[in-house]
């Protein structure tokens, strides 16, 4: 029943990951995030004075730029912004700058498949390393379907093309605190296993569906822990260790 | 003494304006006095720190070629200041900034004859390649024009297209092959114009060599001279700003065609060690990938952490660029005593961390071992 994937993994199992921050000069906050093959930059600069037109000048205002490799901007690359915006939208604290922009600017270097998730995981990366204040992070995923209905995790884009559907799950990263366990609970529920975007394409039943959010939530909180690591070792510049094998 | 930027505070509600950022009157004295005290001169410390990403897009068609050179393939280079390099840049058709660069590449490259134009001709009148560099700028340090001129040579130099060959009835039929059936060839570059810059100052004959973003945003003129190895002018060009006397301008010269043999052998050294791992990541993509122990269970997936870079601190707003801890590309920490730093490839960027990863800290949660996937290739432990 499981299938065979051509790089020899397992459906469960993820690409190598890697992120680093603060890797650009003049932007306020940078990271890079790849998967296996997959690779993206993002940049954030912010906040800056004044919100756009249509916005709201109560809260603070995210604006995204994606940047595909190649060619021009369009349609798709338009739906990518504003999804990736709305996520932003949902993990920032917006009432603490009011009136102000932030800009997110999301380069793909690489596309092997699973290019949103990825690229809404460096733009996480990038908005903690420029000190946005955020509620939680989000850590993205793709599961995809296969023809006889098994799910098969974080694809390459070859996969991606040859299976039946394939989903971009978001959900907050798991929370660590110093407070007993039931204060981060949302309707009875950890923080954690709630969604905060979900896009699909191509056709699968609600029960696949249900299996690939389940699937995914796992692998999630799993990416939020290397997340988590990620993250804090970057403040120590002179631990080399990290390089070391 | 660190100086802090303070941005210029724009009471308007145009955003664009709360972007420019302009030094203050502080920063300005500062970067004079210094200068004038030769504490900056002729010290091409280090490229500035960013780095270009450029793209040679691997979409090349065939085209038809111009009329009146019917045997030559044709180039065009499209510059793209992306706003991640800049809080100034707008995104949108380029400005005038962004077409200088390009076109001071462009005749760079194009009218020095560097790449040899009639060796990408297919078939003559009818059907040429066109080769389209594309520059994204990611990080203005200042002196784009070198950074991103090194990059497009860097990445001329590493492109490969695909090799063709005429056949059908009466020899006009054209048959691209896949790079997977005949190995695809390089361009052919005769030579390596190489732009360097300078900046002159309103204070008495001070001159920089590879001036940072702080100190364009002070300087009073800008010269930029593209020269060959062999000390053949290709270009120059300065376009207003301060006078600069006669003796100035030759030392300029010969500062610049010194400069421009260590970049070259800088850019082949590079070029050499990227074609290296590109051969050798080809060989290993032939053999059957090895599969490492992998035990699952069930839900949860297998992870290998990344490695994780030291992160210089960006506070430095003089933004001298001694950076060489984090650096993206390990090509650049090969280089040795030499400061200047070519640009990232494209295709570099997903290389060298892979290289990272042997040295990676496996989460220890778990005994799951995760697997490498298929195209690095390296085996570090065969199944028993």
């Amino acid at each position: 029943m499981e299938t065979d994937r051509k790089d020899g993994r397992t459906p469960n199992q993820l690409r190598p990951l890697k992120c680093s921050r603060n890797i650009l000069h003049r932007a306020h906050g940078s990271a890079s995030w790849s998967q296996g093959e997959t690779k993206v930059l993002a940049a954030v600069y912010g906040p800056k004075a004044g919100t756009k037109k249509n916005e709201d000048p109560e809260k603070a205002c995210i604006e995204v730029i994606w940047k595909p490799k190649t060619g021009q901007i369009g349609k798709a690359e338009k739906e990518c912004e504003m999804i990736m915006k709305k996520t932003i939208q949902s993990i920032c604290l917006l009432t603490i700058n009011p009136n102000t922009t932030t800009s997110v600017i999301v380069q793909v270097v690489n596309d092997d498949g699973a290019l949103l998730p990825c690229a809404i995981n460096a733009a996480c990366a990038a908005l903690v390393d420029a000190g946005i204040p955020l509620k939680h992070l989000a850590v993205a995923i793709c599961c995809c379907v296969a023809e006889e209905g098994s799910v098969v995790l974080d694809p390459t884009k070859l996969e991606e093309q040859q299976m039946r559907g394939f989903a971009y799950l978001v959900f907050p990263n798991s929370a660590l605190s110093a407070l007993p366990e039931g204060s981060y609970l949302v309707n009875g529920e950890p923080l954690e296993h709630g969604i905060i975007t979900s896009v699909t394409h191509g056709v699968m039943s609600v029960d696949e569906y249900l299996k690939c959010v389940d699937r995914g939530r796992a692998a999630c909180a799993k990416l939020s822990g290397f997340l988590r690591n990620s993250l804090q070792k970057s403040q120590f510049p002179s631990d080399t260790s990290s390089k070391a094998a | 003494p660190s100086i802090t930027l303070i941005s210029a505070p724009e009471a308007s509600m145009d955003s664009r304006l709360a972007n420019t950022w302009r030094p203050t009157v502080n920063e300005k004295k500062f970067i004079e006095t210094a200068l004038a005290s030769n504490l900056r001169i002729d010290d091409y410390n280090r490229k500035p720190i960013e780095y270009r990403q450029l793209t040679i897009n691997f979409g090349r068609q065939l085209v038809q070629p111009y009329r009146e050179r019917p045997n030559e393939g044709t180039m065009s280079i499209f510059t793209e200041f992306s706003p991640m390099a800049d809080p100034s840049f707008e995104l949108g058709s380029p400005g005038e900034a962004a077409i200088e660069l390009g076109r001071m590449i462009d005749r760079g490259l194009r009218g020095s004859r560097a790449v040899d134009m009639e060796s990408l001709c297919v078939l003559a009148g009818k059907l040429v390649w066109a080769i389209r560099i594309d520059l994204h700028i990611l990080d203005n340090g200042g002196n784009l024009i070198d950074a991103a001129n090194v990059a497009a040579l860097a990445a001329l130099l590493t492109f490969r297209r695909p090799e063709c060959s005429l056949g059908g009835e009466n020899g006009q039929e054209v048959v691209v092959h896949p790079p997977e059936v005949k190995d695809p060839l390089p361009l052919i570059v005769h030579h390596l114009p190489i732009a360097v810059t300078f900046g002159f100052f309103s204070t008495e004959n001070t001159m920089v060599l590879d001036p940072t973003h702080s100190e364009e945003a002070v300087m009073a003129g800008r010269m930029t001279v593209t020269v060959n190895a062999s000390g053949g002018i290709c270009a120059i060009q300065k376009a207003g700003g301060v006078g600069v006397p006669q003796r100035e301008i030759m030392r300029c010269l010969r500062l610049a065609s010194q400069r421009a043999g260590l970049i070259t052998k800088t850019i082949k050294d590079a070029v050499e060690v990227f074609n290296k791992e590109r051969a050798s990541r080809k060989i290993k993509r032939h053999s059957t990938s090895v599969a490492a122990t992998v035990s699952v269970e069930d839900g949860i997936t297998s992870l290998r952490e990344g490695p994780h870079r030291q992160e210089k601190s960006n506070s430095n707003a003089e933004q001298t660029s001694e950076d060489s801890d984090s650096d993206v590309v390990t090509m650049q920490e090969k280089l040795s005593s030499e400061d200047v730093k070519p640009p990232t490839l494209l295709t570099d960027l997903a290389e060298p961390e892979e290289q990272q990863t042997s040295r990676v800290k496996k989460t220890t949660k778990d005994a799951v071992k995760s697997k490498k996937a298929r195209t690095r290739g390296e085996r570090r432990r065969a199944p028993t």
